[in-house]
């Protein structure tokens, strides 16, 4: 061997797992925040739906306290958290 | 004057004051001395005490009664008046006058006087005191008038010399004004009763003047030429020469104390001080450099000031000096400027720019003159630095100086006035976007070399004091949206190459970019620390876990994370990595997801950096290198010679990219690999080989500077995406201000989004994006008006 790699400073960019670039709610980009918050990242998550739509949390939340009832604001269907 | 005393005064007997009074009265001659004091004020009030009353004759009687009534203690004085007048001699005032006409003639030809002075006092007083005042007035009036007349003779005749003629008049003045003081001594009593109480008769002395002034002074010849003579005396000694100073003084204030100052002496005066500065300021303003000048211009002021100071009446000040600066400097003003001023501040000229600006600031408009000049000069010169392309990698180091040097000259020299720092302000701020872009671009680099690690030149408080002066550049550009683009670029290299020299100083910088353009600026910036921040504990914990679970020895792996939005954007670029590698790299990916749900991860290969062991002849080597670097290095593990299409196909790395990886590797300062045949550029034809010799003297050896080397393609992106940002910001402004005002013209809205938008644009580029959002159905022209738009909802 010529050559040994020791260490290695790799560089890698996250991004949501999402079916959209924007949330349906506030019509912001995954990659940013809900107008809510200041930086993306944990303390603005995304969430999905059964439906599969997807949102910021905090956007979706806010939506399913304004209404009567628990729909998600896409599809009309009965809204249910997907946790996968 | 009370007459005589006709009351009679009771004296108690028996009283001390009764015996003073009898002393009193005993000498008359004390009395009739005393009585003058009171003479006023005793006699009006007609008061017990008339004894004491003066009485023209001097006579006071006191008549002392007899006890009027037995046992009673009191005995009465009763004064009474002389029975006859005492008269004086017939010939008294004749006489005296003589004796004292004598005096006089005796003082004005210098002689000895005959008599005592005392004795020609008591002699005016007796006359005053006899109502002969006004007489004695008139005669001693006629006398001096006499004498005065006596004295022009000498001036009238023709073909004197000056100089001899004015000192003439000096002796004759200074003649008049010690003999005047004599004889007013002499008749000083006449001076303070009989002129006192005619309010219509001049004083003695000022009876001297009058007629010192009627017969010489206002004499048309003699004045003329004592003006004259003044004038030319004046003249030479501005000339220089050394003149009688004591002389003009002594005549000058002859002219004042006569008071024709004005009208004869100082209208002239001034007419000539203007014909003579008019003449030298055009002259020297031809003939001298204007440092000289301005040094020139300091003397005369000085000198004028000196010549008031020493015989120039004070009244004078106000006019002599405004006429010399207005004809050395307000005449001029321009002139001394645009000849002189660029080479001042090139110089810089400290002391002289500090006396054009005292100068200046004497005469009116002067400053506004100097502060526009200085404004010029500094568009002009700032416009050279900015301007030229081919400064462009000194322009940021010269704008530096370039604003030090004048904030020095502000300081020391204008007194930090605050047109000056405003107009300074102005001027760079309008040179520096003579340019677009690229001063911002240059600054931003500007900081990222000064924050680079590696940059020892500077301690901690100097790097901080070098950023200060920085961010008064930077608030001078309109375009800091360039300026962000290419910081954060650069900030994002410093930290992900870990070439950052110090996290004080970047977040010192953060903070000084967040205090000038607010949060809203520095939040992605801000988004960058944190990252790397969040990025150190998650290599913390994988630590750990890769202890723990002791599975995927062998290398270190560290990996940033980076959150999209904050980072510039990074081409996503797929390389074929050795299965070491890959393994690792999955191992960290299904760590980091397994923490951080709902989320994938991108690898960034153009940013990752390694540390190679290599193995050479000469001993082992440390290579910190660049990913890409590391993966051309470590095929030649497996093989010996490899073609440049050999390694391009085994790594998958993009062409350009590849070409610049084995330049640094083959062509660069440490030549780990040998390319056949030699050259600078690699070809595709070209053969590399690993380089088994190679030595040097360190053991550690970076080759990763390419990662931080900037190409023209890269700042090309970096500028067009500032522009395609641009855009969006154009058309979200348009959109705005139509929305709210459904319908506009076009000038209007043109002048409208110069209000909102914050970056320099050219009004053509305002035209395509209407016409884009026309397009769009954003907006659309008024049927009837083409130069209208409306609104669409």
């Amino acid at each position: 061997m010529k050559v040994t790699i020791k260490s290695w400073t790799g560089v890698a960019t996250w991004r949501w797992i999402a079916n959209d670039d924007n949330c349906g709610i506030c019509r912001m980009p995954f990659d940013s925040c809900c107008p809510d918050c200041k930086l993306p990242g944990d303390e603005c998550p995304l969430v999905w739906g059964a439906c599969s739509h997807c949102f910021h949390i905090h956007c979706i939340v806010k939506w399913l306290h304004s209404q009567p009832q628990q729909q998600c604001p896409m599809c009309r269907q009965d809204w249910k958290f997907n946790n996968k | 004057m009370s007459g005589i005393a006709k009351t009679s005064v009771l004296v108690e007997e028996g009283g001390n004051q009764c015996r003073k009074r009898s002393n009193i009265s005993a000498s008359s001659d004390q009395c009739s001395k005393r009585s003058k004091f009171d003479d006023m004020s005793s006699n009006e009030k007609k008061s017990n005490f008339s004894m004491l009353n003066p009485n023209v004759n001097g006579t006071i009687k006191m008549t002392t009664s007899s006890m009027n009534k037995p046992g009673a203690t009191t005995k009465k004085l009763v004064i009474k008046n002389f029975k006859s007048k005492p008269n004086l001699p017939e010939n008294y005032q004749e006489t005296t006058w003589s004796k004292l006409r004598e005096a006089v003639i005796a003082i004005q030809t210098s002689k000895a006087i005959a008599y005592s002075l005392e004795e020609l006092y008591q002699a005016v007083e007796n006359m005053c005191s006899h109502k002969m005042a006004s007489q004695l007035y008139v005669n001693l009036t006629n006398l001096v008038e006499a004498h005065v007349k006596s004295n022009i003779e000498q001036f009238l005749s023709e073909s004197m010399d000056r100089q001899v003629f004015l000192k003439r008049m000096d002796d004759c003045w200074r003649a008049h004004c010690r003999q005047m003081i004599m004889i007013r001594s002499i008749f000083l009593y006449l001076d303070r009763t009989y002129v006192l109480q005619n309010p219509s008769i001049h004083s003695i002395w000022d009876m001297g003047l009058d007629l010192f002034r009627h017969h010489i002074a206002m004499n048309t010849l003699i004045q003329t030429r004592t003006v004259d003579g003044l004038l030319t005396l004046i003249e030479r000694e501005r000339g220089g020469d050394a003149v009688d100073i004591s002389l003009l003084k002594s005549l000058l204030r002859m002219l004042s104390d006569l008071q024709i100052y004005q009208d004869a002496f100082e209208h002239k005066f001034l007419q000539a001080t203007e014909r003579l500065y008019c003449a030298e300021g055009q002259r020297l303003m031809r003939e001298l450099a204007v440092p000289q000048y301005l040094a020139h211009v300091e003397k005369r002021l000085r000198e004028e000031n000196e010549r008031l100071l020493h015989y120039l009446d004070p009244c004078t000040k106000w006019q002599l000096i405004h006429t010399v600066e207005r004809q050395l400097l307000s005449e001029h003003v321009s002139g001394v400027l645009s000849k002189g001023l660029e080479s001042l501040m090139d110089g810089p000229r400290l002391r002289d720019l500090a006396t054009l600006y005292s100068l200046f600031s004497r005469v009116k408009d002067g400053l506004t003159e100097l502060c526009s000049h200085f404004n010029a000069y500094i568009k002009k010169k700032g416009r050279t630095i900015v301007i030229e392309p081919e400064r462009d990698k000194t322009m940021v180091a010269e704008l530096l100086e370039f604003k030090e040097q004048l904030d020095n000259v502000v300081s020391t020299c204008f007194q930090r006035n605050d047109r000056f720092l405003y107009s300074m302000r102005e001027a760079f701020e309008h040179f520096i976007n003579q340019r677009q872009n690229k001063p911002a671009e240059l600054i931003a680099k500007f900081v990222d070399l000064k924050l680079r690690a590696g940059n020892k030149e500077a301690t901690e408080e100097e790097l901080e004091r070098l950023l200060d002066k920085i961010m008064v550049l930077f608030r001078f550009i309109h375009g800091k949206d360039v300026f962000e683009a290419f910081y954060k670029k650069d900030l994002a290299k410093r930290l992900l190459v870990g070439k950052s020299a110090s996290v004080d100083a970047e977040k010192s910088m953060l903070s000084k970019l967040k205090q000038e353009c607010g949060g809203g600026f520095t939040c992605k910036l801000e988004g960058m620390f944190k990252d790397m921040e969040l990025s150190k504990d998650i290599n913390i914990t994988y630590k750990q876990h890769l202890s723990a679970s002791s599975e995927c020895g062998g290398l270190e792996l560290s990996v940033y994370i980076l959150t999209m939005g904050f980072w510039p954007t990074y081409a996503a670029v797929e390389v074929r990595l050795p299965g070491e590698l890959t393994r690792h790299q999955e191992h960290f990916a299904k760590f980091y997801l397994a923490k951080h749900s709902g989320r994938k991860l991108q690898w960034q290969a153009t940013l990752g950096h390694c540390v190679l062991r290599a193995h050479f002849t000469q001993g082992n080597k440390e290579l910190q290198v660049s990913l890409f670097q590391a993966l051309v290095l470590l095929l030649f593990n497996d093989g010996d010679n490899l073609s440049f299409e050999d390694i391009k196909t085994a790594t998958n790395i993009e062409e350009g990219e590849l070409r610049r990886t084995l330049q640094s590797l083959a062509c660069g300062k440490a030549r780990v690999l040998m390319k056949t045949p030699r050259g600078r550029d690699v070809q595709d034809r070209d053969h590399f080989a690993f380089n088994a010799d190679f030595t040097n003297k360190l053991f550690r050896i970076k080759i990763n500077q390419i990662q931080m080397k900037e190409t023209s393609e890269e700042q090309k992106a970096t500028e067009e995406r500032v522009f395609q940002d641009r855009q969006y910001q154009i058309d979200a402004a348009i959109v705005r201000v139509m929305k709210m005002r459904k319908a506009l013209s076009h000038n209007l809205l043109i002048s409208e989004l110069y209000n909102q938008l914050k970056f320099p644009v050219k009004p053509a580029d305002l035209k395509k994006r209407i016409e884009s959002l026309i397009d769009r159905d954003y907006m659309e022209r008024d049927k009837d008006n083409p130069n209208q738009y409306n609104y669409v909802a």
